[in-house]
């Protein structure tokens, strides 16, 4: 019995485990040739990086998987994201990044943006550019 | 209570038991998150549908365009003997399934070629129209927004103005509207429009900041117009709504030269700024060129239209940041020349000698430390100013502050102590209603009711100690906003 009820456990705890594999996953996207690196990510998000060779860039943020971004990426809290950007933008006269409301509208606006970025968490299509798996 | 039978009959049934679970559990709780990504799927499909479609119409586009450029040819070698079907009608419109561009255009045969008629050529102009529009609309869904527009605002309380303290009681402070409009990639602009209160208790309407400016790349942006001086930290960092600052109120002697500054905050002219990574470490600068400020009123003016004598302000400020585990520390020093003329009656303390030219040499260093937790900023700054006209000789003069603030939650405490030692027989502080000594100790708690708004109490004891000797002491109440 004591056999059976740590299978069990060990089957309850791979099913849950592979679900949040699955849920977690955080696909940094982008419109852009070439490419920024994975370590210019957090600088593009704060405003700080603007343009890659002659391209601007743009960041979409992505509201569906903004928490798992901030918390991974950025290390940092949405309301200090929030007054990030509003000091940034009342010092620089930049506006923070638009917001996509989901994946889908996050791929669909990085696809037809040159230079956008964003960030999802289903698996992007073969056609769009993966900077980074987290 | 044990189970009887062969153990390893029990085991090996065991096994697909629990494979069995393991699945079902697996399917339960994708089952449940796919709930959404159902959704967001759907939402994805309908999507890429529409996208599709753009793409397909943008492919007839070119493929009509092609034929109506062969089209000369075509009817030279073979004239018709048909009228001509429009092409749009041939080609199918239902959306295709989900592929990438080079796929459709492979995929996608085109269309035996037909002789173009002014008619086709009509609905050709009208089909690019039309593609052109919701591409563009497409765009906009996301990206435009107009004119952002920001604003701030605050409201007080207090046994004396905060900033003017021979009132007490209520006060307006300043409604602060912020606009930077969208301009394209590399051309900025940022425009500050406030009402604020002076010290004639009256509400007056002032352009803080006019600037427009063109960024070559992420380490140089080049701005015209009126700007905050790039001294220190705090000028630059914090501007008129005092909602973005911890602390109820800057430092006295940085504040805006109208509430009672002594340094120029705002400077008309040109001003380059930028940063560069180096590594994980951060190096920012500044260079700025402009009209030299005039003291009028005994209060410094920053010359909007220009300057008659054509002396001009000139500085630098230098600032690194480490990174690593070193992340969120910013350290810097800066420095500002300028020449200041005095354009009020002379003081009695004074030769009659008008008007008084000082030149103002300023050197600065400070160090600020930023995380989710901490908001710690100290300022330091030298004056070595000389009395041009030659009467008074040179002076030096010192300031500074330091600032501490803990974020807990919604809670900020901060402590400030700030101090500035004014020589007297300095024209340049002598001719400023406020340029006169002084130290000032405060405590105070921000609260953020939301994120858009915070209450901020503050007791404070500020003395005087030369032109004249005075303490007082404050508490202060503050309610500010943004929108």
């Amino acid at each position: 019995m004591t056999r059976i009820s740590a299978k069990l456990l060990l089957a309850t705890v791979l099913a849950t485990a592979g679900t949040a594999a699955r849920a977690d996953d955080l696909y940094i996207i982008c419109n852009l040739r070439p490419p920024i690196t994975a370590a210019d990510v957090r600088d593009l998000f704060v405003g700080e990086k603007q343009f890659a060779e002659a391209v601007k860039l743009v960041p979409i943020d992505n509201s569906a998987a903004q928490s798992l971004f901030l918390e991974r990426v950025l290390k940092m809290t949405a309301a200090k994201y929030s007054v990030t950007w509003i000091k940034k933008s009342f010092r620089d006269g930049i506006n923070p990044p638009v917001v996509a409301g989901s994946d889908a509208e996050a791929v669909a606006t990085v696809r037809r943006t040159p230079g956008a970025c964003s960030y999802v968490t289903t698996t992007p299509e073969a056609n769009l550019l993966v900077i980074a798996k987290l | 209570m044990g189970i009887k039978g062969n153990p390893r009959v029990v085991r090996v049934r065991s096994w697909p038991c629990v494979l069995l679970v393991a699945c079902l559990g697996h399917s339960l709780a994708a089952a449940a998150a796919d709930t959404e990504s159902d959704q967001i799927a759907e939402l994805r499909k309908e999507l890429d549908q529409s996208m599709q479609m753009i793409r397909e119409l943008s492919q007839k586009v070119h493929d009509l365009e092609a034929r109506a450029a062969q089209q000369p040819a075509t009817a030279a070698a073979a004239p018709r003997t048909t009228p001509a079907t429009p092409a749009v009608a041939q080609t199918p419109t239902a959306p295709a399934p989900a592929a990438p561009p080079t796929a459709v255009a492979a995929a996608a045969p085109a269309p035996p070629l037909a002789p173009a008629t002014p008619d086709t050529a009509s609905r050709l102009i009208q089909l690019e129209q039309t593609v052109s529009q919701m591409a563009a609309n497409a765009w906009q869904r996301a990206e435009d927004t107009g004119m952002p527009m920001h604003g701030f605002a605050d409201v007080g309380l207090g046994t004396h103005n905060p900033e003017f303290p021979q009132y007490q009681g209520a006060n307006i402070a300043e409604l602060d509207f912020f606009l930077t409009p969208r301009l394209g990639a590399r051309t900025r602009a940022l425009f500050e429009l406030n009402f604020e209160v002076g010290a004639d208790s009256t509400v007056a309407v002032d352009l803080e900041r006019a600037q427009i400016g063109y960024q070559f790349s992420d380490s140089a942006t080049i701005w015209v117009g009126r700007f905050h001086t790039p001294y220190g930290f705090y000028n630059t960092a914090f501007h008129h709504g005092q909602w973005i600052a911890i602390a109820l109120r800057r430092p006295r002697f940085i504040e805006f030269e109208d509430h009672g500054g002594i340094m120029p905050a705002h400077t008309v002219g040109l001003w380059l700024t930028g940063s560069e990574r180096l590594g994980d470490m951060k190096v920012t600068y500044d260079a700025y060129l402009g009209n030299s400020q005039r003291i009028y009123n005994g209060i410094l003016d920053m010359n909007n239209a220009g300057v008659p004598r054509g002396s001009a302000i000139v500085g630098g400020n230098l600032g690194l940041l480490p990174g690593g585990v070193l992340d969120g520390l910013k350290v810097g020093v800066d420095a500002l020349q300028t020449r200041i003329e005095d354009q009020d009656p002379t003081p009695a303390a004074f030769p009659q000698v008008s008007p008084y030219f000082t030149q103002v040499k300023s050197y600065g260093a400070y160090a600020v430390y930023d995380t989710d937790r901490w908001e710690d900023i100290a300022e330091l700054h030298f004056f070595d100013n000389t009395d041009l006209t030659g009467h008074t000789g040179s002076h030096h003069s010192d300031a500074g502050f330091i600032q501490m603030g803990y974020r807990a939650g919604r809670y900020t405490p901060y402590a400030r102590y700030e101090r500035g030692s004014f020589q007297q027989s300095d024209p340049y502080f002598a001719a400023q209603i406020n340029g006169n000594s002084y130290d000032r100790e405060a405590l105070g708690l921000r609260f953020d009711i939301d994120l858009s708004s915070a209450l901020k109490m503050e007791l404070a004891k500020t003395s005087f100690t030369d032109r004249i000797i005075r303490t007082y002491g404050e508490a202060l109440v503050q309610y500010a906003i943004r929108f």
